[in-house]
Order: structure tokens, then C-alpha cells, then sequence
């Protein structure tokens, strides 16, 4: 498959779940290593290089669930290429900064995409729509178990899965859930909600990732625990918080209905109406539109467009928005080109 | 220069900060440094992970604190402790074995202590498995000849080649 059609495409995970409102996609990341060999960063170039050789052979020969995986080499791509990649929460900023030999296998529909040689040799990650976390963390098995077969990964009795940062140590795994929380943000709730959750041994970022902000009331809560804890705990535990999450969230977006139902209509309607007819949005005004037009949406306050959330949460940043449209575009422009794509979507 | 937050908008706006005597300089635009400054009701920032590792790691290498001297480097990497309290991560997996003193409690630190309960990889896990198996074998069949007991001893080396096949 070309390399255009792969990258373009909309990912599982954008795929709109009508009856998970809150909770936007579940992921789960398995960090793993090879026996006996430096870790990335204390690698040669030589040595990083027939690292990346060895591993990108495996996952171009590895099934899973009958598929096979594309591999792509990080110094092949170009700059957009690789941006829309971390739009698409398919390979971190960490996969882009790092010099030597990068790259990650995808499946066709994104579902699993694997990082070599980002901190750890092996990044892999399952990433699916909607609350899914059992499901998400049964295919993330399976990969391991393919990727095992052929690899020897470095493993202790005692300690686990042995990681290039101590803290991933033991089950290399990080459980996250992202989700969308703007009655909880409007009513200046979040705060008190998600930082209770750092008290249970959970993590809250933005969107993107470390030290990224919330945008457009967008969460992701992981578990910071990988050592001591099996990873059906892991997974059981981030589920009951990510029920109280929802839970929280629908009380809020019921109280607003009920205490100040003119306000909340008149804030997603404008939101509606300026997406409709804006013909300049900046990515941080669109995201913040898009977001309570998302609430308005799911509350049945609007009427529900063609296009979906994540996908033009996605579409509309910066490195997606001038690779479909296959050239560079200056600031000012991608503005104008962002609120062509909201006039079209939300007709 | 462009502003280093959003990496679009010409920087206007110089945000000086002074951490423990470390400082560190932020070219933003006027938009950016609004955010930033007003960013406090949203979340609060993750822990730069590396930042706090360092501090752990630090704390643990001060010369009462760590066992071993600080020069000594892992046998397969070369990185010494030293190094990786600076990049607050190890060289690779045998630094776990050579550090083990020190990383115990800085494990305990993160994790809250414990071990590994959970996944045994299934093709390595069998082969350690085996190792395990073969060893305490090899050790018995030894005593057993000493003992002279060689019809016991042959029944132990045939289940020792039956390992070995696998």
C-alpha cells in the first residue's frame, strides 16, 4: 500500500462511539527490550541502525488477528508526514526528537502501531475507540506474544519487564483512557475531580501527552504504577475510575441543563454557528468550538453532523490539515483552510 | 524568532524563569504567553518524569547513601551509575543486575515496592522454566553418582536429555 494511503486515513480509534459520550478512546502501551543490548539512547548509530533492521523484520513478518503490519522508517518520512503520525497519537514527540535509527509498524486501520527504538527498543500500543479497555489490552497481549515469539526480550523473575527508565519497570505497561470533560471544565469542577485521581497512583495529562495542556476539555488519565501491580489489576482499576469519571461528568452536564439550561444552549449554538460560518479559526479556537459543539451534540441539544469529533479533531491540526491538501501552508492560511473544512463538515 | 510554544506566532513576549538557580528562558507570542499565564485553572502539570528521577537518584547517590563506589561501570554497557543518574535512565539490562543495590530502593520510591506479579513472556517464560529444571536435575544426578546410586542416576540423566530436546 502506498504510503499516502496509509497515513491519510482516518484511525480506528477516531471512529465515533455513540454510546460512550465521555470516555473517547482507550489505550494501552507495552514497553518492552531486547536481551543484553544497550537501550536506545546508549546506543551507537551503528548499533541502533542493525536494532531497528532485526525488529522492523519481525513486525513485517508477524500477524496479528491476520493481518500483517506496515513498517515505516522514520528518515523516509518528511517533516508533515510525521506530524500527521503524532496527530493521529500513532508515535510520540520523544519517536520524532530522537536521533538514530526510529520507526513504527501500523496495522491497516492504526489499531496497533509499534515504535522501535523510541525510549525503549519497543514501544507498542493497542488504541481503540471508545471505553474499551479489556479489549484494548487483550489485542496488546496478543502483539507481545508475536513479537516474543521471535524476539528475546530482557526480563527478570523478580522485576519484570526491564525498561530504560525505572519507572515503566515490571509490566512496561501504561493504561489510558482520554476523555472529554467540558460540564465538569465549565462548572470548574476538574480540578477537584482528576486531582484526586494523582492520590491513586493515576496520571492526568493534556491530549498530547506530557506537560501538554487541555484542550478543548480533553483528558487523559494513565495509571503510574508498573511495578507490583499484574496488568489485569492495572486495567480493572483505571475502568472503575474511568466509570466515575463519566459519572461525574453526566452529573455536571445535567446540572447545567437544569440550572442554567438558556446559557448552555446559547454556548453550544454559538459554538455550532461559528464552526458553520468562521472563515479564519485558529487550531486552539476550533478545538475549543469543536468541543462544546461535541457536548451540544451528545446532549441532543444539536443535530448531529456528518463529520465526527475526533476526526476532525484530528484533521483539523496543523500537519493533517496541509497533508490532505498536499502542500505547505503558512499560519494565516491553514486558518482559512481550517474553518473551509468546519464550514463543509458541519452543513 | 518564532515562538517556542506554538511555533507559529513571531515571539514578543521573554518569560524569564529561575529554578533552583537553574534558569530558563521562554520566547513567547502574545497569545501563548496569556495561555500560559493564565493556564492555572485547567490541569496541573504532569511530573516531568526525568527532572524527578533525577532528584530520586540524586538523593540516593549521595556517597553514604550508595554502597558501591561511584566509578564502577556495568559490565556489558560501560555506563556507570553516575551517568545514569544524570539521564535518569539506565544503559540497559544488565545494569539492572549491576546497580540492584541502589535501584532497590529507588524501585521502592516509584512503585511503593513489590515485585513483578504480572506477565511471564511464554517463549522465555518456558525456557527459564527449563533452566530452572535442568539445573536442580544436574545437581541431584551429581550427588546420586557420588552416592553410587546409578540406576537412580540413569533415570535423572534420561529426563535431563529430555529437556534438552525441547
Amino acid at each position: 500500500m502506498e504510503r499516502k494511503q496509509i497515513l491519510i486515513k482516518h484511525s480506528f480509534w477516531m471512529k465515533q462511539q455513540e454510546d460512550s459520550p465521555v470516555v473517547l478512546s482507550s489505550r494501552v502501551r507495552l514497553a518492552r527490550n531486547l536481551d543484553m543490548l544497550p537501550f536506545p539512547h546508549a546506543l551507537t548509530q551503528q548499533e541502533a541502525k542493525k536494532i531497528e533492521k532485526t525488529i522492523a523484520e519481525v513486525l513485517r513478518e508477524i500477524e496479528v488477528e491476520n493481518e500483517n503490519l506496515a513498517y515505516l522508517s522514520l528518515t523516509e518520512l518528511s517533516t508533515i508526514e510525521k506530524q500527521v503520525l503524532l496527530e493521529k497519537h500513532l508515535i510520540s514527540s520523544s519517536l520524532i526528537k530522537a536521533v538514530g535509527s526510529q520507526g513504527v509498524a501500523l496495522a491497516q486501520d492504526h489499531r496497533c502501531a509499534v515504535m522501535v527504538n523510541e525510549e525503549d527498543h519497543i514501544r507498542l500500543q493497542v488504541l481503540m475507540p471508545g471505553d474499551k479497555l479489556a479489549e484494548t489490552f487483550r489485542l496488546a497481549n496478543i502483539l507481545d506474544d508475536a513479537l516474543e515469539d521471535k524476539l528475546d526480550f530482557a526480563y527478570k523473575e523478580a522485576l519484570g519487564y526491564l525498561t530504560a527508565c525505572p519507572t515503566n519497570v515490571g509490566t512496561g505497561m501504561r493504561a489510558s483512557i482520554m476523555v472529554h470533560l467540558p460540564a465538569l471544565a465549565i462548572t470548574n469542577q476538574v480540578q477537584q475531580v482528576l486531582g484526586a485521581l494523582t492520590h491513586l497512583g493515576l496520571a492526568v495529562r493534556g491530549i498530547y501527552g506530557e506537560g501538554s495542556q487541555a484542550h478543548g476539555h480533553i483528558f487523559q488519565v494513565s495509571n503510574q504504577i508498573t511495578l507490583g501491580k499484574s496488568e489485569e489489576d492495572i486495567v480493572v482499576h483505571l475502568k472503575a475510575v474511568s466509570s466515575q469519571i463519566m459519572e461525574h461528568e453526566l452529573q455536571a452536564r445535567e446540572a447545567l441543563r437544569r440550572e442554567a439550561n438558556l446559557s448552555l444552549e446559547d454556548k453550544v449554538w454559538r459554538a455550532r454557528g461559528t464552526l458553520q460560518n468562521a472563515h479564519l479559526l485558529t487550531s486552539d479556537e476550533a478545538i475549543n468550538l469543536l468541543s462544546f459543539d461535541k457536548m451540544g451534540t451528545d446532549m441532543g441539544i444539536l443535530p448531529k453532523t456528518k463529520q465526527k469529533f475526533a476526526a476532525l479533531l484530528v484533521d483539523s491540526h496543523p500537519g493533517s490539515l496541509q497533508y490532505s491538501l498536499d502542500r505547505e501552508l503558512s499560519p494565516s492560511q491553514r486558518d482559512e483552510q481550517r474553518a473551509r473544512l468546519f464550514r463543509e463538515a458541519m452543513s | 524568532m518564532l515562538c517556542q510554544h506554538c511555533q507559529q506566532r513571531e515571539a514578543k513576549v521573554r518569560l524569564i524563569k529561575t529554578i533552583k538557580g537553574q534558569t530558563e528562558e521562554l520566547n513567547l507570542c502574545e497569545p501563548c504567553s496569556q495561555k500560559i499565564h493564565d493556564f492555572n485553572i485547567f490541569i496541573q502539570p504532569g511530573i516531568i518524569v526525568p527532572d524527578f528521577l533525577q532528584a530520586l537518584f540524586g538523593f540516593m547517590t549521595q556517597p553514604e547513601k550508595s554502597g558501591i563506589p561511584q566509578e564502577e561501570s556495568c559490565p556489558r554497557c560501560g555506563v556507570t551509575f553516575n551517568q545514569i543518574t544524570r539521564a535518569g535512565k539506565l544503559g540497559c539490562s544488565v545494569c539492572y543486575d549491576k546497580f540492584e543495590p541502589q535501584l532497590e530502593s529507588l524501585l521502592r520510591r516509584i512503585h511503593g515496592g513489590g515485585q513483578h506479579v504480572g506477565k511471564i513472556p511464554l517463549r522465555r517464560g518456558v525456557a527459564l522454566k527449563n533452566k530452572l529444571e535442568l539445573r536442580n536435575l544436574k545437581e541431584k544426578l551429581a550427588s546420586l553418582i557420588q552416592q553410587e546410586k546409578f540406576e537412580e542416576a540413569a533415570i535423572i540423566r534420561d529426563q535431563i536429555k529430555q529437556i534438552d530436546l525441547k
